[in-house]
């Protein structure tokens, strides 16, 4: 079920392959009032925006030996709006140049009964998590500033604790595929948040 | 003659404001160095007005002072009260004592002798040679001023390097572990090679979800192998690891399903868990 890299398959028509492109770090609590600082001068001028979001990830245990991930996300401060479900591929190993974490990537806003669609199709929920951070945007970089949560009783978000005392800190593109040069302009924003955070390329796969 | 009278007037004027000035700036420059000596800010102020009080003087409107002589007309050893107001207080008496230090035109002798001397040496060493003895020192004096904030910049950062931690690289490896597939963060499994992965202990429900799960395994036959999913993580088997084991050594068939009928039974093992998770909850 896991698609080959996109950039071999044959444009057929229908929707544009997106990609995005990522780089994470993470800031710890007493730093994060100076990052926020940094960042509202560096980014695009708009009210300073928050958010609190509940994302969990299901997997369908398919043929193959990967299972295959979908991540739902829906936000707990926002009423009305509409839940956002997520598709991410295997990261594209790309030469050693590229800055950025590169992955296929499928975004698609689903109704509220997007938890119940999934375990009719089989899904399993592995894993949820609750997010509140911040989000920046420069151009068509997002920056998204948040910390984690555990849910301690599976089912509720209200009990939850703080997974760690740092904010996990990620700068997105969503892009077509093909666009180099966007990891490059990314890179350079990278370079002016030294030293309070390094965003770096982490690979999943090593952390496992 | 009249004209230079008023002329004396009004430069006399200008330069006792100046030097008003200069003396309540001196005067508060004292009572810091003696109380606030942490603060000191006032020498750009008391060089300030030490060169409007030169600028005043060397005006072309100023007649030259040194062609005036000032003799004292009458001495009296007798307070004046007149006197006392205008000094605030600090020359009570105009009397012989006085005359000497207020009125003085030139320094001392010795004071004189040692600035002819300096005059002297100034003049016999040449232009040039003053010239490089300047520039040394111009250079001298700027290299220590460099030295200087180069130390005071350096002893700050020092000072704050120990809390200027501003990052974890191992909160880092965590959370992007967590966001990208869940290490830490189920309740339902552990998380397989750390053990610093091992959450709470699963609810209830959620156990026997796990062993409903367990059957659904056996029951549905998903072709699966057994490599695969030991090496994974992402797994949704249920929680403890003693059931793990065996969940993986059942039997699982193969290829004798066809999908559709996999798919239709996992859907009607899915009700079943539905069931019993309301029944539980």
């Amino acid at each position: 079920m896991e698609a080959p890299p996109v950039t071999m398959m044959p444009v057929t028509g229908g929707t544009i392959n997106m990609m995005e492109y990522l780089l994470q770090g993470s800031v710890l609590d007493h730093s994060l009032e100076s990052l926020i600082h940094r960042l509202r001068g560096l980014c695009d001028n708009m009210e300073p925006e928050t958010f609190l979001d509940h994302e969990m990830v299901f997997l369908l245990k398919g043929q193959q030996a990967s299972p295959f991930v979908l991540r739902a996300r829906r936000s707990m401060d926002r009423a009305g709006a509409p839940w956002h479900l997520r598709y991410l591929g295997q990261p594209e190993v790309g030469d050693k140049n590229r800055h950025a974490l590169v992955r296929n990537c499928v975004d698609i806003a689903t109704s509220e009964n997007l938890t119940d669609f999934l375990m009719e199709m089989g899904f399993r929920m592995d894993h949820e998590f609750v997010a509140k951070g911040h989000l920046f945007r420069k151009g068509i970089m997002k920056i998204m500033v948040y910390k984690i949560f555990r849910i301690l009783v599976p089912g509720s978000t209200d009990s939850t604790e703080a997974l760690s005392l740092s904010y996990l800190v990620e700068l997105s593109v969503v892009a077509p595929a093909g666009q180099d040069m966007v990891s490059d302009d990314m890179r350079n924003f990278a370079e002016q948040l030294k030293p309070l955070v390094h965003l770096e390329k982490i690979d999943p796969k090593r952390l496992m | 003659m009249q004209r230079e009278g008023k002329q004396l007037e009004a430069s006399l004027d200008a330069l006792l404001s100046q030097v008003a000035d200069l003396k309540n700036s001196l005067g508060s420059f004292i009572y810091k160095l003696e109380n606030e000596y942490d603060r000191l800010t006032c020498f750009a102020l008391l060089s300030g007005q030490l060169n409007t009080l030169n600028k005043v003087l060397k005006h072309e409107k100023t007649p030259l002072f040194r062609n005036q002589v000032i003799i004292p007309l009458v001495l009296s050893p007798d307070r004046d009260e007149d006197l006392m107001r205008q000094t605030e207080g600090r020359v009570p008496v105009f009397s012989h004592e006085v005359v000497p230090d207020h009125l003085r035109t030139k320094p001392d002798p010795e004071v004189e002798e040692q600035e002819k001397q300096l005059t002297t040496d100034a003049a016999r060493i040449g232009a040039d040679v003053a010239q490089k003895q300047i520039q040394s020192l111009n250079k001298m004096c700027s290299n220590l001023l460099e030295k200087i904030s180069k130390e005071e910049r350096e002893s700050e950062s020092g000072g704050l390097r120990p809390n200027k931690q501003t990052f974890n690289p191992a909160d880092t490896n965590a959370l992007v572990a967590a966001v990208a597939f869940g290490k830490g963060l189920s309740n339902w499994r552990p998380s397989g090679s750390s053990g610093s992965g091992q959450p709470g202990q699963p609810g209830t429900g959620t156990i026997l979800t796990g062993a409903s799960g367990l059957q659904q395994v056996q029951m549905t036959g998903a072709p699966s192998q057994q490599q695969s999913i030991l090496s994974g993580v992402q797994m949704a088997q249920a929680g403890q690891p003693g059931k793990m084991p065996s969940g993986i050594k059942t039997n699982i068939k193969s290829a004798s399903m066809h999908p559709y009928q996999w798919f239709v039974s996992s859907m009607e093992k899915t009700a079943a868990v539905k069931s019993q998770d309301l029944t539980q909850h």
